[in-house]
């Protein structure tokens, strides 16, 4: 029985060997055993370090520079019992004109396709002010309102902006987001996005990197929004040339960052669902 | 000028503090009363624009005014208060816009929820304008023209009789906690950041308790009697929030908005707290302002100017947050932007008073 092929599973096979025909990268072996416990899930565990093959082309990024990976242990048992997974996503909500082009409306659509037998619903919350001081609280109760399998957390972006202290954000970051998972549902982070006229700001690095730890410690999956749209910058952003095109560079890159946040996210759930239950889940180094 | 007296004081002191809260992570932070207790400035305004409301509506002789002229007289001020919720909020995006072009930081367009205002602006243009769409701390205004739409009803009812407006704004209440009834945000989804469902009980308590204090020797007894019990609910409050103490809202039984500590709904938790602030604070104004005129003329002053120096300290808030972002914050930028900032509210206070005092330039002009 673990090692049976789904139609499905063969489905992501194919899918994950048709995106290679097309971009020259390395074949991956899809992880069996995994599959097998969650028939409904298209997803192969890709390589690390090159380009992300079942990415669209314009937001590709290898897996390593894209999230560390742990266990989901509530979106698993919903997927084995085959019941509809709720998603919270929190955070900003911006990206793009119209409803259907919104991060919440294009996250539930990726994670959708990439659980094709589930239902998934995202429903989502923009928090404002800063963890630091009374957002974590008011996220404690969007949580108990609605009660979700998991809650992806767009973190950090107000409070790197009002330059709150760092040891004290992470503090509240790590005892809310034990609070959660406390209650037996999964959390997956996603760090704040990069820019240019950041990447020298110390602060800033090491905001990016207490969220890291964070997610480290408390064993939860890390979509590493600042370490893609770094990659992203050296490649997609470099096109235009001259001063004038040169002068809104950050601001097409974020938004880039927008536009493939919501896949970026769902590769993450998806990579993080094929993490075998027994063993701790294994980290790809951190690309500093 | 009226002189100094223990509304406007008060009014004052929450201005202040809610300009210092509004700077996240600034060193004075720590220091205002909103760190001590489950309940904070938003509280206090409120009430006592429920107290003012009370005033307003009577004549100098305390006979109340005409009904037309009390539903004329608030709705004009919700239409004054809808403009300058709108004037700031302008502001503020321009603010936020025109940062990150000059620091070429599009993080900054996406801060305090004005993203979808840049990124979807279609959608999001109607939704600010019609005050379903507030950037973060820009949502007392939009609170308070809701709360100035219902206060008619409120006003006119208490003339039939006091308890009957009570009642009702205490069954609109409970309704709504219950139920978890809130005005939707659009186009993001969630709600509003204050009720006014639930907040408009606490402009009807003020009112309420102006009333009492006018007519009731009993209230003013009572009031006295229970300054310890306040105490009490004061120094509850302070180990509370200093130990980080507070119902965890998935353990909470069901309704669970009648348990937990939340800013939205005004959850009882808090009601209560503010109560026990009012009173054992109620003769602190008394004390004081024998002792230190020039503050509480200060302070005063501030508060019979709230709508301009609240939304002066708005904008002046944001400002101090984009200057600490830029300047990468610190004590010697908290002390300058805190110090100008309290300087600027100062001055518009000032400046209000002075311009209805001169004569105005001719309009045709």
């Amino acid at each position: 029985m673990a090692h049976s092929l789904s139609p499905s599973l063969l489905g992501g096979v194919s899918l994950a060997m048709a995106a290679c025909l097309v971009l020259p990268a390395r074949a991956q072996t899809p992880r069996e055993p995994a599959h097998a416990e969650i028939p409904s899930l298209q997803a192969t565990a890709p390589s690390p370090d090159a380009p992300d093959p079942s990415l669209s082309p314009e937001c590709r990024v290898p897996g390593s520079k894209l999230y560390t990976l742990a266990k989901l242990k509530a979106v698993k048992k919903a997927l084995r019992e085959h019941r509809a997974v709720q998603v919270l996503a929190i955070g900003s909500t911006s990206g793009g004109l119209g409803t259907a082009a919104t991060y919440p409306v294009r996250l539930e659509d990726a994670l959708t396709r990439s659980l094709p037998d589930i239902e998934v619903t995202v429903e989502s919350r923009g928090v404002s002010g800063e963890i630091a001081s009374g957002a974590a609280e008011r996220l404690r109760n969007s949580v108990a309102e609605l009660e979700p399998d998991l809650v992806v957390w767009q973190v950090g972006g107000n409070d790197a902006l009002a330059r709150v202290d760092i040891e004290e954000f992470s503090q509240s970051l790590a005892e809310t987001v034990g609070w959660i998972k406390s209650h037996g549902i999964d959390v997956v982070l996603v760090d704040p996005q990069y820019t240019a006229s950041l990447a020298k700001d110390d602060y800033y690095r090491q905001f990016v990197q207490a969220i890291q730890k964070v997610a480290e410690r408390e064993q939860v999956p890390l979509v590493q929004r600042y370490e893609a749209m770094r990659y992203l910058a050296t490649r997609a952003i470099s096109a235009p040339k001259g001063e004038a095109a040169q002068a809104g560079a950050g601001f097409r890159l974020a938004d880039l960052g927008y536009r493939c946040m919501a896949e970026h996210v769902t590769r993450a759930i998806t990579v993080s669902l094929l993490q075998p239950d027994g063993a701790p889940a294994p980290v790809p180094p951190a690309a500093h | 000028m009226r002189e100094p007296n223990a509304v406007d004081f008060w009014r004052g002191v929450a201005l202040i503090t809610i300009f210092v809260n509004h700077i996240p992570g600034n060193v004075f932070q720590d220091y205002t009363y909103s760190q001590y207790g489950i309940s904070d400035a938003a509280e206090l305004f409120v009430f006592l624009a429920g107290w003012s409301i009370g005033i307003a509506t009577r004549g100098r002789d305390g006979v109340p005014e005409p009904a037309g002229r009390t539903v004329l007289r608030l709705l004009s001020r919700m239409v004054e208060v809808y403009r300058a919720q709108l004037v700031i909020t302008a502001i503020a995006l321009a603010m936020l816009a025109g940062a990150a072009l000059y620091l070429d930081n599009p993080l900054l367009v996406e801060w305090h929820n004005a993203g979808p205002i840049f990124s979807d602006p279609i959608q999001a243009t109607v939704g600010w304008v019609t005050l379903l769409h507030q950037l973060g701390f820009f949502n007392i205004l939009p609170l308070y023209v809701v709360l100035l739409g219902l206060a008619p009803a409120f006003v006119l009812l208490a003339r039939v009789h006091l308890g009957l407006a009570l009642g009702i704004s205490v069954l609109l209440y409970a309704v709504s906690l219950v139920f978890e009834i809130n005005i939707p945000s659009w186009p993001v989804e969630g709600h509003w950041f204050f009720n006014p469902l639930c907040w408009q009980l606490l402009l009807v308590l003020g009112f309420a308790a102006h009333e009492w204090r006018r007519g009731s020797e009993r209230f003013l007894v009572w009031r006295r009697r229970l300054m310890p019990l306040g105490v009490v609910i004061v120094l509850v409050g302070a180990v509370l929030s200093w130990f980080n103490l507070r119902p965890d809202p998935l353990a909470v039984p069901e309704p669970r908005l009648l348990f937990i500590f939340d800013k939205s709904y005004l959850s009882p938790a808090r009601l209560v707290h503010f109560l026990g602030v009012l009173l054992a604070f109620q003769a602190v104004f008394g004390l004081i302002q024998p002792r230190t005129r020039w503050l509480t003329r200060q302070l005063a002053a501030l508060g019979r100017n709230s709508l301009a120096v609240f939304s002066v300290g708005s904008v002046a808030s944001l400002g101090a947050q984009l200057i600490r972002f830029w300047t990468g914050g610190g004590i010697a930028t908290d002390v300058l932007v805190v110090g100008c900032g309290l300087a600027c509210l100062s001055f518009t206070a000032w400046f209000v008073e002075w311009r209805t005092r001169s004569p105005r330039p001719s309009s045709a002009a």
